[in-house]
């Protein structure tokens, strides 16, 4: 009912850490120039990747002392002679066609702002969205005048990235029957780097879960089967999310059927042990 | 209170769960189950008593939850007209609350919801059926005042809770120093036992005190106190078991009921804005004492049922009071004591290395 834990020590921790990069010399030694072999490498802030006089700086680097060295932590990319890194905390980076979820922020002349989890809010014009029971919107005066009626501030919807703007804020469209105003369900947050590219992100566990996977790392429940299972795959994602484990279907399934197996309930999920069972059995199939 | 954006789906969708049979949360809890507390004790070097508290924290990866600092420390207060330095010391409580907790808050409300905090603890710790014995220094002279800053460093629901579950930890591991009252007097002249205060070891050591202090306005006869012993870190502020915990009882009404649950998250307490903060303190030998109560949000709760909720909310103190927070302040100090006893044969060790 209620109990109380201490903070992890500190100094443990770091030996932990020690323990497993314990020849980070191999890491830092990227001057060979061969970045696209051999999967994705890893870099933190500070680190040395190349010679500037090699290769040019992009996103997340920048050069010192004749060197590209990393500002985030996150894989290293090469396109020709440049290097990037992808941060691995980072916000929202949209391409056009993504399905995203998000919430609306404020309702402005002919237009919404959402929020996408985006560096800047997202914008969902009056003219690409259709309009309740899909129905073409006309160009009509009354529209504009009851937009708060189609979406209000706080409401959450599913769409789909149209275009960008100059300033590169996405814009939005709901222009299918798929997407449109969210109802009745629950929403979990993830960083966006752990949603899978799927081929359909509209997702029916055999379980009776429905759930919207948004590419922004939003994600949404829908509420037509039973909440407890709901629960349970709410806390299944927010385990593997703070594990840092990637998001499929599939894996969501073993998961669950991992907590049935295992006679965990949503509430056990929270307990660390059993998270990190979880953990373990699930990218040991992987 | 802080609301984050929730849609009416989102609020209906809590609101139904909280009164189904059986009663469904978004994260599987039950209606009365908390989330794990993690607590530390003694975290700022330079407070006499300060803890470290958060509700909810992720166990996988430490991040989330309710994040809350507190620290007590005293300094000394001359009693004179000119300052607000009473007889036996006083507590002056602070809350601040950082705008990385609340980010959607403009800075005219942080200031609202900090000064709302701050009342709330001020007013119920601050009281005089709380006050610590061991405040004073000398009478009419000097007193110590009890400053007790907390920060919310973040806010993952149930604020009211953490922040006095965090004031209780801090003000239990206070220490104050110990002083010893001296007086000025005329070279020569016979010693005279200064002792006005019982509770104070009285310098006796009239050598000492003569090498000390410069003796020339004799007529004054002004008393001071110096500490003992600088690296004591002094008895136990005094009562400390007293402190009391706070128990936020959030009520869900709709028309077939009413249905209470402890711990909220963000979005459930802005599904449900109506609170009832109960704040207990259960002395040994006695019965438990209602030390405040305030009703937080919009809505309305009839008569009969503030009864109720008084008695429940009692025993949720209760089993926050006995099972978790005594045993774990115990433990805390006992660790703390581990580890003062491990420097010092550290620092032994070391001595002997050296030769």
């Amino acid at each position: 009912m209620i109990s109380f834990a201490s903070f992890p020590v500190q100094p443990e921790r770091a030996s932990e850490y020690a323990r497993h990069f314990p020849d980070d010399d191999d890491h830092m030694d990227l001057d060979d120039g061969d970045f696209e072999a051999g999967g994705s490498k890893i870099t933190w802030p500070g680190e040395t990747i190349t010679s500037s006089q090699l290769y040019m700086r992009g996103h997340g680097t920048y050069v010192e002392n004749e060197e590209v060295v990393a500002s985030v932590a996150g894989t290293i990319e090469r396109v020709n002679k440049l290097i990037t890194v992808r941060a691995i905390r980072t916000k929202y980076n949209p391409e056009v066609g993504d399905l995203v979820v998000g919430r609306i922020t404020e309702v402005q002349p002919r237009r919404w702002k959402v929020d996408a989890n985006s560096r800047q809010d997202a914008v969902l014009m009056l003219s690409s969205v259709n309009l309740p029971g899909g129905v073409q919107r006309r160009k009509l005066e009354s529209d504009e005048l009851q937009m708060r009626n189609f979406f209000e501030e706080g409401d959450l919807l599913v769409a789909e990235v149209q275009a960008f703007f100059a300033d590169g804020a996405m814009s939005l469209h709901t222009r299918s029957l798929k997407y449109g105003k969210l109802r009745n369900g629950q929403l979990v947050t993830i960083p966006p780097i752990l949603v899978r590219r799927l081929k359909s992100h509209f997702i029916t566990l055999p379980c009776g879960v429905d759930l919207i996977l948004g590419l922004n790392g939003y994600i949404w429940f829908i509420d037509d089967s039973t909440r407890t299972a709901i629960s349970r795959v709410a806390n299944i994602i927010q385990v593997l999310a703070s594990h840092f484990v990637p998001l499929t279907d599939t894996l969501l399934l073993e998961a669950y059927e991992w907590t049935v197996e295992n006679d965990t309930d949503a509430k056990g999920l929270l307990s660390e042990d059993v998270g990190d069972a979880l953990v373990a059995t699930i990218t040991a199939r992987g | 209170m802080a609301s984050i954006s929730t849609s009416k789906a989102e609020i209906s969708y809590i609101q139904t769960g909280l009164l189904s049979t059986p009663p469904l949360r978004a994260d599987g809890r039950g209606l009365h189950d908390f989330r794990t507390i993690s607590l530390e004790t003694g975290v700022a070097p330079l407070a006499n008593g300060s803890a470290h508290l958060n509700i909810g924290k992720n166990p996988h990866d430490g991040g989330g939850g309710t994040e809350v600092l507190a620290a007590a420390k005293l300094e000394v207060e001359t009693i004179d007209g000119q300052s607000d330095g009473v007889n036996g010391g006083r507590i002056v409580c602070t809350v601040s609350c950082s705008p990385s907790a609340y980010p959607h808050l403009s800075a005219p409300a942080l200031d609202d919801l900090q000064h709302d905090m701050s009342t709330l603890l001020h007013q119920t710790l601050a009281h005089p059926s709380l006050h610590p014995p061991n405040l004073g220094i000398l009478a009419g002279k000097k007193s110590w005042l009890l400053n007790l800053d907390c920060v919310v460093l973040a806010d993952a629901g149930n604020t009211h809770d953490a922040l006095f579950m965090a004031a209780r930890a801090a003000l239990w591991d206070c220490k104050v120093p110990r002083t010893r009252a001296v007086e000025y007097k005329a070279p020569g002249a016979k010693a005279q036992r200064e002792g006005e205060s019982g509770e104070m070891d009285v310098d006796v050591d009239a050598g000492a005190q003569q090498s000390g202090f410069d003796t020339r306005s004799i007529a004054a006869r002004a008393v001071d106190f110096e500490l003992p012993d600088y690296w004591d870190e002094g008895e136990v502020l005094g009562g400390r078991d007293k402190w009391p915990v706070c128990v936020t009882l959030n009520v869900a009404t709709s028309p077939s009921g009413v249905q209470h649950y402890l711990d909220a998250i963000p979005q459930e307490e802005a599904a449900t804005p109506l609170r009832l903060l109960l704040v207990f303190s259960f002395p040994p030998a006695s019965s438990p004492n209602l030390h405040a109560m305030r009703i937080l949000g919009s809505g309305e709760l009839e008569s009969g049922q503030i009864r109720e909720f008084v008695a429940s909310g009692e025993k949720y103190a209760q089993k926050m009071w006995d099972n978790a927070l005594n045993g774990k302040l115990k433990e805390e100090d006992l660790r703390r004591g581990q580890k003062a006893r491990d420097r010092v044969y550290e620092a032994v060790i070391l001595l002997y290395l050296l030769g």
